[in-house]
């Protein structure tokens, strides 16, 4: 089910957030909780939670679920830093380590149910100090179990399926017997025999025999297969004597099986449901991963030393033409040709390889995707048929890091406020199933990826009174707001339209993170919706943040590079199309008037004015356009985008440079800035 | 101040020409020495920013030492020289009319600068040494790099 490669980027993603709690929960003993203290532990938090429960590691998703709870209580202000509460988190923080370590083992043999239980008194304790809970490590819990129903194995879950088909109903049960219990081993009996008088189980956990000995914590979990209803079985439980809780799920094959079609496309084997099993099978031997975390500083830095190495194959292919020309067929001269040919080979050939290393399939995202998809959907009763495109896409490593979790977040969204019920979408005339598509494809130098659903779209209405009600906007700002403006409230900091705190979605945790996060990495978050046929998300981000496609102009002797992606269209124009509107120069272009900023005056630099002949590069911006006039074109070309470091301070029009072949720098041009700033221009005139 | 590095009672010292007077730099924060090659200029920088130059695949400012002591510009030519230095974790060239020699200046030879000097608006200047009837002007790098931020930022009252 998941690669190696998988595991290690989830490992090194928990060792990394675990470390960040780590540091923050110090900082938080010391400094008290400041709001971005208790934000990065939560988040942190938050993310383990979401991609344990991807992987399948239940115990450390529900560890990382209630600290999440404390820091959200924490944030909210209904609970208080003490040094007990830090005690309890330093003892929750171990135990996280512990559930690490047992993944990198392979093993199933960490507790917590007693840190849970601990976590859970203190916040309802609203963080006052609480007797340390049940000290019996090894399952205190009341209704936790070992074994949950989504964590039962395919043996079990084809049993199920066939009395399904028989006409049976499958159910999961949860018993929990007093504490106080004298006769564990009678009480297991009576169970069993009660059940097996109205249908039959057909596996328990622990197994039978050591359930009937006695050998059981404070309860058991039985799979159970009868023609009776869910409600019926619970009360000839609690009919039993000291029969405390009595949890029961009504196990459904069909949903188990649509997930485990999807994943064999793959056609890795299907390990099985349960978590450390799968972990086992992803890998024989987890502590002897051959790979090696680099810092990607260092792959810059060996990238910079290719280049040079290129510059000076070029000048040493130079000298090997004098040579040539001087000395005619020497052997010598054959010696060097062949010496500069093979120098060029490789350093292609490495110029390549730190490239590739820096690549990754966005599969490394997308496979941990369709299992929390069937665990959502499951959750709330949700019936999804995800389909996942363009797998195979590679991306920069550092841009697959960021998306995990904007993707993650999205799709909750679609799946939890999209996609209706089953019932409701029927009555609306659509499938039952609800489809969400996720499609990772190349658009010229980005890749997009596209999340579209077929539920009920995003209602204005709907959310324009979320927002008020969550004070995200002052009622007279939203009135006038157009209705674009008021949809984009989706992505401001606080606004979540869930109506309870789910671990699905809803905790404000939100769009808004999910825009900056795609933004960070020079990406663009789109969307459209509508009402009763779905929504789309488009994520457009750079292929990688090093290279990207630039045209080239000249300016006098120099070199300036304008990214490609805000390049709209150049244009040879004569001095005398410039009109003057306003003190501003603009040209007018297929009927509508385009202003002009010449790039020799925003640089204060020369400009070679000759024959009245100019260029113009047109940059767009979200809908704005300016022209921006430039002496010559030379083309285009991939750039390497380096920085111009701290030293030279803020500079405006320009976001870095770039090598040339020849070795000098050109300057890269910021077009989103100076479209800004022109439209900010335009405005001050206009007022 | 040239702290006495490690009990030597020595420092190691860069020695540098710009129109017409001697000056030094320690040699720890040196990196290297390189040819002028062509700069590119930056536009809006301050004003004793030449440009950016390519280094071994980095880009990296230089600066016209002459204009950053309060002098007419440099004048480039076959004997010009870039000294890279490095401090407080950056990287910039500083260009220099040519360069002589490593000296090893004795601590006991180098003076504090003068009032005059200290006061005035170039900070960057932190002792002088005498050395075979030569007076070496010595450059600290950190403020020749940062000095005037500083004053920049104390002047709009950060």
């Amino acid at each position: 089910m998941f690669s190696d490669v998988e595991m290690v980027v989830f490992m090194e993603e928990l060792e990394e957030k675990i470390q960040s709690i780590n540091d923050n929960v110090l900082l938080l003993e010391k400094y008290g909780g400041s709001p971005e203290v208790i934000q990065e532990i939560f988040r942190a938090a938050h993310t383990i939670k979401g991609s344990s429960a991807v992987m399948g590691f239940e115990k450390m998703a529900g560890l990382t679920h209630e600290i999440e709870n404390i820091f959200d209580r924490l944030r909210q202000g209904t609970m208080q830093v003490n040094t007990f509460l830090v005690d309890i988190l330093f003892e929750a923080l171990d135990k996280l380590k512990m559930l690490k370590d047992e993944i990198t083992r392979g093993a199933d043999d960490v507790q917590v149910e007693n840190i849970l239980l601990k976590l859970r008194s203190i916040q309802a304790a609203g963080g006052a100090e609480v007797p340390a809970g049940r000290e019996a490590d090894g399952g205190a819990g009341l209704v936790l179990s070992t074994e949950t129903p989504d964590q039962l194995d395919d043996v079990v879950m084809a049993t199920v399926r066939e009395a399904e088909v028989r006409g049976f109903q499958a159910f999961w049960v949860f018993v929990a017997i007093d504490s106080g219990c004298q006769m564990k081993n009678v009480r297991a009996f009576l169970i069993f025999e009660t059940l097996q008088q109205t249908g039959e189980i057909i596996h328990s956990n622990p197994p039978a025999e050591e359930i009937q000995d006695g050998k059981y914590d404070q309860g058991f979990s039985l799979v159970f297969i009868t023609k009776e209803d869910m409600g019926q079985v619970k009360n000839l439980l609690m009919s039993i004597a000291e029969v405390n809780t009595v949890e029961i799920v009504q196990l459904d094959s069909r949903e188990v099986n649509g997930f485990q079609e999807e994943s064999d496309e793959d056609g890795r084997e299907e390990a099985k449901n349960d978590g450390v099993q799968r972990a086992a099978a992803g890998g024989a031997d987890k502590t002897t991963i051959k790979t090696v975390r680099v810092d990607v500083q260092k792959l810059d830095t060996l990238m910079n030393l290719v280049s040079e190495l290129v510059i000076d194959r070029t000048r040493l292919d130079r000298f090997v033409d004098v040579f040539e020309s001087k000395y005619g067929s020497d052997d010598l001269v054959e010696n060097i040709v062949e010496i500069s040919n093979h120098l060029g080979q490789i350093t292609t050939d490495l110029q390549d390889e730190i490239m590739k290393a820096r690549m990754l399939p966005v599969a490394t995202v997308f496979n941990r995707l369709p299992r929390m998809v069937r665990d959502i959907a499951q959750k709330l009763g949700k019936e999804i048929d995800f389909v996942v495109e363009g797998k195979e896409t590679e991306l920069d490593r550092n841009v697959i890091e960021v998306i995990g979790d904007p993707l993650i977040h999205l799709i909750r969204n679609a799946i939890d406020h999209g996609i209706e019920s089953p019932e409701e979408r029927r009555r609306l005339g659509k499938p039952g199933k609800g489809r969400v598509v996720l499609k990772a494809s190349y658009v010229e130098s980005h890749i997009v990826i596209t999340l579209t659903d077929d539920g009920r779209g995003m209602e204005l209405e709907k959310i324009k009174k979320k927002a008020l009600e969550r004070g995200v906007v002052r009622p007279d700002v939203l009135a006038r707001m157009s209705e674009r403006e008021a949809m984009d409230l989706i992505f401001m900091p606080g606004f979540s339209t869930a109506e309870e705190v789910s671990d699905v979605s809803g905790r404000g945790v939100g769009m808004d993170i999910v825009k900056s996060q795609i933004e960070q990495i020079n990406g663009t978050v789109e969307y459209s919706s509508e009402v009763g046929r779905g929504t789309i998300f488009q994520i457009k981000l750079p292929l990688t943040l090093v290279i990207i496609r630039a045209l080239m102009v000249g300016m006098g002797d120099q070199v300036y590079a304008f990214p490609l992606s805000n390049v709209m269209e150049t244009l040879a124009i004569k001095e005398s199309d410039i009109k003057i509107i306003r003190h501003s120069e603009v040209i007018v272009v297929r009927g509508s008037v385009l202003p002009l900023l010449r790039l020799a005056n925003l640089f204060q630099i020369d400009s070679e004015r000759g024959n009245g002949k100019l260029y113009v590069v047109v940059l767009g911006s979200g809908n704005r356009r300016v022209g921006v006039v430039v002496d010559r074109l030379i083309g285009e070309q991939e750039i390497v985008i380096k920085s111009l470091g701290r030293y030279l301070g803020q500079m405006t029009g320009l976001s870095g440079a770039t090598i040339l072949g020849d070795g000098r720098v050109a300057l890269i041009i910021d077009a989103k800035g100076i479209v800004k700033d022109a439209g900010k221009e335009e405005l001050a005139y206009a007022n | 101040m040239f702290k006495p590095g490690g009990g030597s009672s020595e420092e190691k010292v860069v020695v540098f020409n710009l129109r017409d007077q001697v000056y030094g730099i320690d040699i720890d924060s040196v990196l290297e020495i390189i040819r002028m090659e062509s700069v590119t200029s930056v536009p809006g920088t301050r004003e004793f920013i030449e440009g950016v130059i390519n280094l071994r695949g980095k880009v990296i400012p230089i600066m016209d030492l002459s204009k950053r002591l309060n002098m007419p510009p440099c004048r480039v030519s076959e004997s010009s020289r870039v000294i890279i230095v490095e401090a407080g974790g950056v990287t910039v060239g500083m260009i220099v009319d040519s360069v002589s020699e490593v000296l090893r200046i004795p601590v006991s030879a180098i003076q504090p600068p003068p009032a005059m000097i200290a006061e005035s608006s170039v900070k960057a200047i932190n002792g002088i040494a005498l050395v075979d009837e030569r007076l070496v002007i010595l450059i600290d790098p950190g403020k020749v790099l940062y000095e005037e931020e500083r004053d920049e930022l104390a002047k709009i009252g950060v």
